[in-house]
């Protein structure tokens, strides 16, 4: 008896899709730009996040909600963007920007655009393996730790596939720089 | 050299800065990505009850197949039990059916009579249903994947890597569900490689296999005149 009334008097506990809708919108500018950062291209990145939050939803019952969700979705975003190129079986030449900026003047938000076209395209000329080490850790912030922890491979190859991953993006950004690419 | 490098380090540097931004999403944007959510919850919630109610079904069907291949074994088992001591009797009447639960340890002389037959009567079928399913499909994926690159070979006016490709089909599905398409770009790449008399002899195979088919009146027209 008392623990029928236990049950009737609990909180109503919010709808798992609510929760799950409502933490996919919270994410979702995270989520697009980091498919973008993984190479998604300006007219595949709603689709692939369709395909991330399709992946969320059916996990959102068994998923730890205490933790920050952007590592997980990172994670699933990865394996998304990956799936998508074994898919696509070519690269696909980046087609620039069409998400609009919101900066501040006109000039500092023509220069921030103009920065980020040519470090997603710099990123695009590092390998994926490596392009999503760097961009979770220095784009994201994530220490170096979690990001081994997150695709299974030791801090050592972390930090290897990091520094691989900078040289990289620094030979890059001077090619696009020298074919006269946007700064 | 070395100051260039550090000021270009510094460049990097900024341009990471700023990539670490996270930039908002349009509104339209957005709401097409929440609308598209909203749609899949949408679908989820009418195929809940589907799987949950389909589980339970599942999890039958797998303890029937599980019980079938119990009884199976513990037949072949007595069977063999049975052979060995040459108990083996098949003129003698069976008496009444056994109980699965008594047949754990099988009398011997009852063995063959009670046992056979029901295997095969009820169990066996959704045995084999659910054991035939995916492989089913998985051959049927695979049959249009080889086919599908034969076409293509083909269309590409590439013949004989599209007879090479129809060869494996054959020797991969010989009954295919696509062995009628399979046998139609036989005909049709024999014919496009100048094998007249290959294709000839193809499309009387095809027509001797596939009478009604309503590829026939063109495959013939194809090999008569190739291409």
């Amino acid at each position: 008896m008392g623990y029928l009334r236990l049950v009737h008097s609990a909180e109503p506990a919010p709808a798992p899709e609510t929760s799950c809708l409502e933490a996919y919108n919270r994410d979702l500018d995270y989520l697009f730009e980091t498919l973008q950062r993984l190479g998604a291209g300006a007219r595949e990145v709603e689709d692939l996040a369709q395909e991330v939050f399709v992946v969320l939803h059916r996990h959102w019952p068994a998923l730890d909600t205490t933790r920050p969700l952007r590592p997980y979705l990172f994670g699933v975003a990865f394996r998304v963007v990956c799936a998508h190129r074994r898919r696509r079986k070519r690269e696909v030449p980046w087609l620039g920007l069409d998400a609009e900026d919101s900066g501040s003047s006109p000039e500092g938000q023509l220069q921030s655009k103009e920065s980020v076209a040519l470090l997603m395209a710099a990123l695009e000329r590092v390998p994926l393996p490596r392009r999503a080490v760097l961009v979770m850790h220095e784009l994201d912030g994530v220490p170096i730790a979690d990001v081994a922890e997150r695709f299974s491979i030791s801090r050592f190859g972390a930090y290897a596939r990091l520094r691989k991953a900078h040289r990289e993006l620094a030979s890059a950004v001077r090619r696009l720089l020298k074919e006269g690419a946007p700064r | 050299m070395n100051r260039d490098d550090r000021a270009f380090n510094r460049e990097l540097e900024t341009l990471l800065e700023r990539g670490r931004a996270i930039r908002p999403l349009p509104d339209v944007v957005r709401a097409r990505a929440l609308a598209r959510a909203r749609a899949t919850i949408a679908k989820g919630a009418e195929a809940v009850p589907a799987p949950t109610a389909a589980n339970p079904a599942r999890s039958v069907g797998r303890r029937i197949a599980l019980a079938a291949a119990f009884t199976l074994l513990i037949g072949g088992a007595g069977a063999v039990a049975a052979i060995r001591g040459g108990m083996l009797e098949r003129s003698r009447p069976a008496p009444a059916p056994v109980a699965p639960a008594a047949r754990v340890a099988p009398p011997r002389p009852q063995i063959p009579a009670a046992v056979t037959p029901e295997p095969e009567s009820t169990p066996k079928p959704i045995e084999k249903r659910h054991a035939a399913r995916p492989t089913a499909q998985e051959s049927y994926a695979a049959e249009l994947v080889l086919l599908h690159r034969a076409h293509v070979a083909y269309a590409s006016r590439d013949f004989s890597s599209a007879l090479v490709l129809v060869a494996e089909h054959a020797r991969r599905f010989p009954n295919g569900r696509l062995a009628e398409e399979r046998e139609a770009l036989r005909v049709r790449s024999l014919a496009g490689s100048g094998r007249t008399a290959d294709a000839r002899r193809a499309v009387a195979a095809f027509a001797t296999r596939f009478p009604r088919s309503v590829l026939l009146p063109r495959l013939q027209e194809t090999a008569g005149t190739p291409d």
